[in-house]
């Protein structure tokens, strides 16, 4: 009970919350970015072209998703 | 004029102990890198050397809760400081001595606390912000990036798990880049603060800066960032290559999120001000990772050390700091006991780093 009210526990939980959000988040669509990659390649092999377009498509949005996520934790980190 | 000495003695001793922990950490922070081939030694440690430097500069959330949330700077002096720093290094030397897991920033703040205790008593620490903002934290941080690193590592397989592994690997060693490179800045976001909270807490004990306004100097950011910095690239090369492979044997994919679980669980804590030992959130990403693949592939002894240098550090530290104080004020309240006891230290020291080197030296065929 005393550990209760001493731990900021709004904090504690924000910072559960993000870690699980940044961390499970990030190497689900850089997995996607892999995925759309190597779709993309395996499809261009095979002459097929919009298949290898919306799977490279989905690689590249992938890609810069993960990235917005970098630079959206640097910033916030960043900022007062 | 003696608090002046004093005062230069521990801001010496901080940026001493501020370079012990990078060298002590690199192994942590590059281990998973190279273990997987993403990286070459050399590359890895200096580009996770520079990326601790700029992870200094990021937040000062951690110095502040380190110099005036744990114990209470109005009744602090330089030599309290300057004890609870000897009782760190000694426990973090200890520990290397003999091999065991430790975690300096709990020695930190375990030493800090014992001396604080041994020269003031219980009410030279905040109680609130010690249990609050450090303990508490610390206890649910690793089995957060246990948990994170083994739900990332099954949404993984899930997602690559069907295609031909070269690519996939590849792919995953290049994330490793960025991943290893979140992993060395938030590294040095979390641990080069705890240096700056202790020499903010001394300049505060001095009377150099308020106690009414927590403000970190520049100089204190830019010395705490250069020695980690400093530490990362010159430490640990001997026990990187069995550290990446010490608590499991990892793919590319456990590495990306193993380490993509450590470097959120560090950023965010750091965000809101949590100092926490960033060796067992690492440890406990790098464990999650080897769990969510296969339960059985996890050396679950490496964790229960890690468990026990967790309850042990804390206490041990604070032993030593209390008794470190009690050896300084027997030569008075003046430079000289700081003085005498930095030499013992350094003596000791040197002493260890011989019998561990002799120890280590290479038997002929």
């Amino acid at each position: 009970m005393v550990v209760a009210t001493v731990v900021d526990t709004a904090s504690l939980l924000k910072t559960v919350a993000a870690s699980f959000a940044a961390g499970v988040g990030v190497t689900l669509v850089f997995s996607v970015a892999i995925y759309g990659a190597t779709r993309f390649a395996d499809f261009g092999r095979e002459d097929r072209r919009f298949a290898a377009f919306v799977a490279g498509s989905v690689a590249l949005l992938a890609l810069a998703a993960c990235a917005a996520v970098v630079v959206l934790a640097i910033v916030v980190m960043t900022s007062k | 004029m003696h608090t002046d000495v004093i005062l230069v003695i521990v801001i010496i001793t901080a940026l001493a102990f501020d370079f012990t922990n990078g060298f002590h950490d690199t192994a942590n922070v590059v281990a998973t890198s190279i273990s997987t081939g993403a990286a070459a030694p050399r590359v890895a440690i200096a580009y996770a050397s520079l990326l601790n430097f700029a992870g200094a500069f990021l937040s000062l959330k951690v110095a502040a809760t380190v110099g005036k949330d744990v114990v209470d700077a109005a009744v602090i002096t330089p030599t309290i400081v300057f004890a609870g720093l000897i009782g760190a290094i000694s426990w973090n030397l200890l520990t290397w001595y003999f091999g065991l897991p430790s975690s300096s920033s709990h020695a930190l703040i375990g030493g800090v606390v014992g001396s604080a205790v041994a020269a003031v008593g219980t009410k030279a620490v905040l109680s609130d912000g010690l249990i609050g903002k450090v303990l508490a934290p610390a206890v649910i941080a690793p089995v957060v990036a246990f948990l994170v690193a083994g739900l990332a590592i099954t949404a993984a397989y899930l997602t690559v798990g069907r295609l031909r592994p070269g690519p996939v690997t590849r792919g995953y060693r290049l994330g490793q880049v960025a991943s290893g490179g979140l992993l060395a800045l938030a590294h040095g976001t979390n641990d080069a603060q705890k240096t700056m909270g202790i020499i903010t807490l001394a300049l505060v004990a001095n009377g150099n800066l308020s106690a009414d306004h927590f403000d970190v100097p520049v100089w204190v950011i830019i010395s705490s960032a250069s020695a980690i910095a400093l530490g990362t690239y010159s430490g640990g090369w001997r026990i990187i290559k069995t550290m990446g492979t010490r608590i499991i044997k990892m793919d590319a994919a456990q590495g990306f999120s193993a380490q993509g679980a450590g470097a959120a669980v560090i950023l965010a804590s750091s965000h809101y001000g949590f100092p926490l030992s960033t060796t067992h959130v690492i440890s406990g990403g790098v464990m999650g990772a080897g769990a969510g693949k296969r339960l059985s592939a996890v050396r679950w002894g490496v964790a229960g050390n890690i468990i026990l240098a967790w309850i042990v550090t804390l206490p041990a530290a604070a032993a030593i700091g209390a008794a470190t104080y009690g050896l300084t004020r027997a030569f008075g309240t003046g430079a000289t006991g700081p003085l005498i006891v930095t030499v013992i230290g350094l003596g000791l020291a040197a002493v260890a780093f011989v019998r561990r080197l002799r120890r280590e030296a290479p038997v002929a065929a």
